[in-house]
């Protein structure tokens, strides 16, 4: 039991810093502009498949030419691969935001995020126009699929290593924030606009800025997300789950982004390892089969009826 | 309300608030009514169907611009309510052992319609319970959530079990029965559609104009002052949910007599975004926009299916490896139902009802178009 348990809050931790890194970039868009994204899951998807794509290109290089192993080995493969989708994020970030959200700027807060609802319908319809709509997956696997014994569990290597970059990418992004120009005229804006702009921040810039961020760091989400269980519909789905996690963490805070990645990563494996548990000690046809997409959401109204600006978000106070 | 034709003047506020306020909008408007009824006769069975999709559509949307339109609440979960509908429907004919007498009389899926009007009703205030205490943002989360807990968990989980039929219940011909009418061909559906839209249009038209449309469009504008005027905005807010969650079991129990079954994959996350963008592309805080909108949609779908389908059909014999085109279909709708939403919104706000007004005033007030304001 402790050892299933201790596998379950391993693997809960890992898979959410995942959603970590994604939720960053959701708070990241939302600190700078205000914008409420519900796009994030296809932000998620567009990475994972761009970096398929570059990958399978790869193979087909290498099954082409039979020296082209020797030049680009299969490990650095994936590395250029996932450096090719951090570069398309980069470029579709900064072209969404000029071409979709600039035109938005100072319009009511429904009819942005309904843009972001509009651009979610889009790039999923593209992507599956694009790629094909069935599940696809890293094909030769990137990350070997033996376990590997961790902290005296047994571990899949793609949960450690989806670990070790989002953690990786989680501290150049911070990193980026506190000590970069850029990064430090993102903070700027983001704590109050006005003073920004008469200081010389172009908003603009910033707003792209945070855009390209969130797409590179749903991109590389969306991959670590495909290496687990393969690339299709429901990475979208997973991409969502970052509603729930700023919703826990609070809209407008990086640490809370985090802290509430970690813990709706947590809550999914604890709840569905819980349910299998009970379904065991008191064996009732009336469980349901599963309930691990639905458990952040259930958590998350529950949570926001009991303190509904999140652990760390900036209470709203209103004035008429 | 747009301006009235020269020489047009009201004496009594009555007058003024009359649904056909003039000779030439009656006409007009029984014109309409008749072209309606006529219309089945004049096209074929793949346009009745997108007729009564249309229908379908603007039932279910109703409750979204009840709620977004003209209360205020963004809701993003409306396809659950339309669920509860549903379900609730179709397991009331199936496993209620209902009297001969009602059978006969045709009154089994009635009052299977009624009762799941207040049963998605009840869901619908369940949910809206957290809009006592959270908005913007956070009421999407709820409702949203809404959508979670209720398709996938209660419905596919438990729901689906009752009966043991499996995931998507069947219900035998000759069960949808509308007073003396079986509903049993396109006609028959349209025809219901069409009474159960004008029913609901008419009564939301009437809801809006009343003191509780009016407590409504107060908590829109702005909620804290709608308080401080006196209006109770938990009370009036739930019920907006009771009024768009009763809708919206209309339409679900609507739609399983057109399908003549019922499946969780029909009212998915999709569908609640896609009706939130039929208001949004028709106009908000309209009902006609939400006609404009549902017929806008279902429209343009149709003749991007029929446009891919031909241009595949010249081109296959030149291009064959174009014949992705046709199974993607379901994926060129989708990216183009996102563009609209998104052109809409961005040079369009008020939409298609806007330009409807526009063009209503032009004539109204043609040839002296003048209105002081460049409208």
């Amino acid at each position: 039991m402790a050892d299933i348990m201790l596998q379950l809050l391993v693997t809960g931790v890992m898979v959410g810093s995942i959603y970590a890194l994604i939720a960053l970039g959701w708070v990241l868009i939302y600190k700078c502009s205000g914008v409420l994204n519900l796009a994030m899951g296809e932000l998620t998807m567009i990475g994972g498949y761009v970096c398929l794509a570059a990958y399978g290109g790869f193979c087909v290089m290498q099954a082409c030419f039979p020296g082209f192993a020797t030049v680009v080995p299969m490990a650095a493969a994936f590395m250029i691969s996932l450096a090719c989708s951090l570069v398309v994020g980069l470029g579709l970030g900064f072209v969404t935001e000029r071409v979709f959200l600039r035109k938005m700027i100072g319009e009511p807060i429904l009819a942005v995020i309904m843009v972001t609802v509009g651009l979610s319908f889009f790039f999923k319809g593209m992507i599956f126009i694009v790629w094909d709509p069935d599940t696809q997956v890293f094909q030769p696997p990137v990350f070997s699929i033996e376990p590997i014994e961790f902290l005296g569990t047994a571990i899949g290597e793609v949960y450690l290593w989806s670990f070790v970059a989002s953690i990786i990418l989680m501290v150049v992004f911070i990193s980026f924030f506190k000590y970069t120009r850029w990064g430090l005229a993102m903070q700027a804006c983001a704590d109050d606009e006005m003073a920004a702009l008469s200081l010389g921040v172009s908003a603009k810039f910033v707003y792209a800025m945070a855009w390209a961020i969130a797409f590179m760091a749903a991109g590389v989400g969306g991959t670590l997300l495909g290496n687990i269980n393969g690339l299709n519909y429901s990475v979208g789905l997973l991409g969502l789950l970052v509603l729930p996690v700023v919703v826990f963490g609070g809209l407008n805070s990086v640490p809370g982004a985090i802290v509430g990645g970690i813990t709706i990563g947590l809550l999914e494996n604890l709840s569905d390892g819980g349910l299998t548990y009970l379904k065991i000690v008191f064996p009732s046809e009336w469980w349901p089969v599963t309930i691990k997409s639905v458990a952040p959401f259930v958590f998350m109204v529950i949570f926001l009826l009991f303190k509904p600006f999140g652990l760390w978000g900036w209470e709203r106070i209103e004035r008429v | 309300m747009s301006y009235l034709p020269c020489g047009t003047y009201f004496e009594t506020y009555e007058d003024d608030q009359k649904w056909w306020r003039t000779g030439f909008i009656k006409g007009k408007m029984i014109l309409m009514l008749l072209l309606l009824l006529i219309f089945p006769f004049v096209v074929t069975g793949e346009w009745l169907s997108v007729a009564h999709n249309i229908n379908y559509y603007i039932i279910a949307a109703l409750g979204v611009q009840l709620l977004i339109g003209y209360c205020g609440q963004i809701t993003l979960g409306h396809a659950a309510f339309v669920a509860v509908g549903a379900y609730c429907s179709a397991l009331m004919i199936l496993m209620i052992p209902w009297p001969q007498f009602m059978v006969d009389a045709g009154l089994a899926y009635p009052v299977s319609m009624v009762c799941s009007g207040f049963a998605a009703a009840f869901w619908s205030v369940l949910f809206g319970l957290p809009s006592a205490r959270v908005k913007g943002f956070y009421l999407i989360m709820t409702t949203m959530a809404a959508q979670w807990i209720t398709v996938p968990l209660v419905i596919t989980q438990y729901v689906s079990r009752i009966g043991g039929r499996g995931h998507a219940f069947s219900l035998p011909p000759g069960t949808f029965k509308f007073g003396p009418w079986v509903i049993d061909n396109d006609i028959k559906i349209y025809y219901l559609s069409l009474f159960l839209v004008v029913l609901c249009l008419v009564a939301m038209g009437n809801i809006v104009r009343s003191k509780l449309g009016r407590a409504w469009v107060a908590i829109r504008d702005n909620d804290i002052a709608a308080e401080t005027m006196g209006v109770n905005i938990v009370w009036y807010k739930l019920l907006a949910f009771f009024v768009a969650g009763f809708f919206a079991g209309i339409a679900g129990s609507f739609y399983v007599s057109t399908l003549a079954a019922v499946s969780p994959e029909h009212y998915e996350w999709f569908y609640s975004l896609f009706w939130v963008g039929i208001i949004l592309i028709g106009g908000v805080g309209s009902i006609q926009g939400l006609v404009f909108g549902s017929a806008f949609v279902v429209l343009v779908f149709k003749l991007l299916e029929l446009g891919v389908i031909k241009l595949n059909a010249v081109l296959i014999d030149s291009y064959p490896h174009l014949a992705w085109m046709t199974v993607k279909i379901l994926y060129f709708k989708e990216a183009a139902f996102g563009l609209a939403i998104i052109l809409f919104l961005i040079y369009e706000p008020n939409g298609l009802s806007y330009r409807y007004w526009q063009l209503k005033n032009y004539f109204n007030l043609w040839p002296f178009s003048y209105t002081g304001k460049g409208a």
